[in-house]
């Protein structure tokens, strides 16, 4: 092995292997994995919807747990019962266990349900979710299902209806085993498109969705009105440049949430002094202004938001500014153009692609702003500045509602494509020059 | 433009140093007040400057444990993404493989990908893996941005060494693999220098996937520690001022001293030159 070596081709793939494979796993898969959860009634919180199943399932270890007390409750029953009620819970035993042998004649199922029981036995807990769970025919599953919830209602009448008391109770204990034991059989969550539909119909996604736009639009607007003037200004030879470089650097390196957090109390209504200045200068109607009304809040975000990446905004167009050559604008003084005509002439159409790119990576940015607003305002008051990343966030970890949460992710996801779609069409092949040759 | 800088363009710096600083000094000023004075006034200066304030930021919550796991969280980070990044650029700037334009144009794609549309399933992989509250399991969601970023302004780094270079290396019979280690590598150590930086500010600052995995205190990073000091009935602003002047201070140092590199890795992939 010592003599052999790689040419060059052979390298090539290897020393991109790994960064291949970390991309697939951590990114790609991830994002196919969301489009797949947004399809199914999901929820981590319902033990009956905490797994994705296309087709009917069965909890065996609670159902043979379950089955195991219903034939001797059904049989103490016919001990005590007679006429018509007997004939009744005769007839029911009889539906029972015909559908329990017809799962039985499986002889995978029966095989597993045996290992089970004996493990029950042994008060082991079956961890192992194959052998847990157990796929089954949906129509099946579904008689099965409705089977036993009429029985558990006839039982739960019978138990109205008698005066014995003892009995009562019995019936009702029996009634509700049965209704439990209808929980162990899983439906098929695979919902397709509903959840699509229901957010479709839905005003919170909707004014999420707005609130998303409307604070991406306004702050990369002033970002890159302001960026630009700065670098503008700032282009050209004074002393003093590493102070400047270093103070725009300090807000763009510094955490969102940390930043979000220092302007809570800046804008905080009874110790915030930019609340009590703007207050003073009649900007603003109140002191609470800020936080606790929409607009307001709005305000806020954006107010931030812009003080935060201007800087980063300026140094992009700074550097793109400086790759513009010097003879240009000789040129142009010779021939007798103003500054205005030299700026929309000369320095605009080459700045172009700078421009545009500074844009793509604000303007994603911004559509994906989570920790600012989630810090700042929480997304209130009243939602006025929930994103459509927060109403995600909120879906699928505080109500733990994986489903719907996906949904939202998803819409988030295609959001952004569509826009990297716009942009990278504006900007052409420039994006890739100078990477592979 | 060669203008000369008058006065005016001095004092209009010295405004703008300041509106962008304000916040910073305001919090700094407001750290050492008594903290019954940051609710009662809205003095500049404290007659009665004091350190409580730090004091109560350092014992009411672990903010060193915070800083401690944001550096190992962030160190590993980059040590992994700038590896693999390394190679991979190579490998797609100077040898000659297939399929490089779909591969930057993945890594571009995946760049751009909001982490809200990822973190259910990394959430569920990483409960599922038991990595919940422990270093590496904040490494692997980070890598899905460091990976695609160090890779991107890597590629233009090593498109900038002279082609020459390996040529010579090959007419002298060094292997693929040497004429990386030993002529480009060194090279390139600045770049991958600055990426390094830009990607262990990018690791410290991430804040929905250490908010959603590591949920236990001890092992939160400094952006969610910082947003976890306000409790439903009380903000204690003292204690918050005084914590983001201590975590705010080794990201001063970073940028006064790295300020070049950063700039250049921040444009790199923005401006052809």
């Amino acid at each position: 092995m010592k003599n052999f070596q790689l040419n060059e081709k052979q390298l090539g793939y290897l020393m991109i292997l790994p960064s291949i494979i970390l991309v697939v796993l951590v990114t790609l898969w991830p994002v196919a994995q969301s489009f797949y959860n947004s399809l199914f009634d999901y929820r981590l919180n319902d033990p009956t919807r905490s797994q994705r199943m296309l087709s009917a399932n069965m909890d065996l270890e609670r159902y043979v747990d379950n089955y195991f007390y219903i034939d001797g409750q059904l049989g103490n029953l016919e001990g005590s019962a007679d006429g018509e009620e007997l004939a009744v819970i005769q007839q029911a035993r009889e539906t029972i266990e015909g559908f329990h042998g017809e799962l039985e004649s499986d002889s995978e199922i029966q095989a597993k349900m045996e290992q089970i029981d004996e493990m029950l036995m042994n008060f082991q807990p079956v961890s192992d979710s194959d052998l847990k769970y157990s796929k089954v025919d949906n129509e099946f599953a579904e008689d099965y299902r409705t089977a036993l919830v009429s029985i558990s209602e006839e039982l739960q009448t019978m138990a109205d209806n008698t005066d014995n008391e003892e009995a009562a109770q019995n019936y009702e204990q029996a009634s509700s085993l049965l209704a439990a034991t209808s929980d162990n059989i899983l439906e098929s969550n695979f919902i397709g498109l509903s959840n699509y539909v229901k957010y479709f119909k839905d005003s919170r996604m909707w004014q999420a969705l707005s609130n998303t736009m409307v604070f991406t639009v306004v702050s990369v607007a002033f970002e890159l009105v302001l960026g630009l003037a700065i670098a503008l200004l700032i282009n050209r030879a004074f002393k003093g440049r590493g102070i400047i470089r270093a103070s725009v650097l300090i807000p763009w390196a510094i955490p969102t949430a940390v930043a979000a957090m220092m302007w809570g109390f800046l804008y905080d209504g009874q110790t915030g002094i930019v609340a009590h200045y703007f207050n003073e200068w009649n900007l603003i109607p109140s002191t609470s202004w800020l936080l606790s009304t929409s607009s307001g809040g709005m305000f806020s975000i954006i107010f931030a938001d812009v003080w935060k990446t201007t800087p980063y905004m300026a140094l992009l167009l700074l550097a793109g500014l400086q790759t513009i050559p010097q003879s240009l604008y000789e040129a142009s003084d010779v021939d007798g153009a103003n500054k205005w005509q030299q700026f929309f002439k000369i320095t605009l159409p080459l700045l172009k692609s700078a421009i545009l790119v500074a844009l793509l990576f604000r303007t994603l940015d911004a559509f994906r702003v989570f920790d600012l607003i989630y810090v700042l305002t929480g997304g209130g008051p009243a939602n006025a500045t929930e994103s459509i990343s927060i109403y995600a966030y909120i879906t699928l970890f505080s109500q733990q509602n994986f489903g719907e949460g996906s949904v939202l992710s998803v819409i988030v996801f295609l959001s952004v494509a569509l826009i990297s779609f716009i942009y990278v069409r504006l900007i052409g092949s420039d994006l890739f020059a100078g990477r592979t040759k | 433009m060669n203008k000369r800088a008058g006065i005016g363009f001095y004092l209009f710096l010295v405004i703008f140093v300041f509106l962008v600083m304000f916040p910073f000094i305001w919090v700094f000023l407001t750290s050492i007040k008594p903290v019954g004075e940051i609710f009662t006034s809205f003095r500049w200066f404290t007659a009665n400057p004091t350190l409580a304030s730090y004091e109560a930021a350092l014992t009411n919550r672990p903010l060193m444990r915070y800083m401690l796991n944001s550096f190992v969280v962030s160190s590993l980070t980059t040590i992994l993404a700038v590896g693999c990044a390394a190679f991979a650029a190579y490998a797609v700037t100077r040898l000659p493989i297939k399929g490089k334009g779909i591969f930057l144009g993945v890594i571009l794609a995946a760049s751009m990908f909001p982490q809200v549309a990822i973190i259910s399933p990394i959430f569920n992989l990483v409960t599922d893996l038991g990595l919940r509250n422990s270093y590496i399991g904040l490494v692997i969601p980070y890598l899905t941005i460091s990976l695609p970023l160090s890779i991107w302004i890597l590629s233009t780094f090593f498109q900038k060494i002279p082609f020459e270079l390996e040529e010579s290396a090959k007419l002298d019979g060094a292997s693929p693999f040497q004429t990386f280690r030993k002529i480009i590598f060194p090279l390139a150590t600045p770049g991958i220098f600055t990426t390094a930086i830009l990607v262990f500010i990018a690791a410290w600052n991430e804040y929905l996937f250490a908010l959603t995995i590591n949920s236990d205190d001890i092992w939160r990073t400094v952006p969610v520690g910082i947003s976890m000091y306000q409790s439903e009935y009380s903000v204690p602003w003292g204690d918050i001022s005084a914590a983001t002047v201590i975590v705010t201070i080794p990201i001063v140092v970073l940028v006064l001293i790295f300020q070049r590199r950063i700039v250049s890795g921040l444009t790199s992939g923005s401006v052809k030159e």
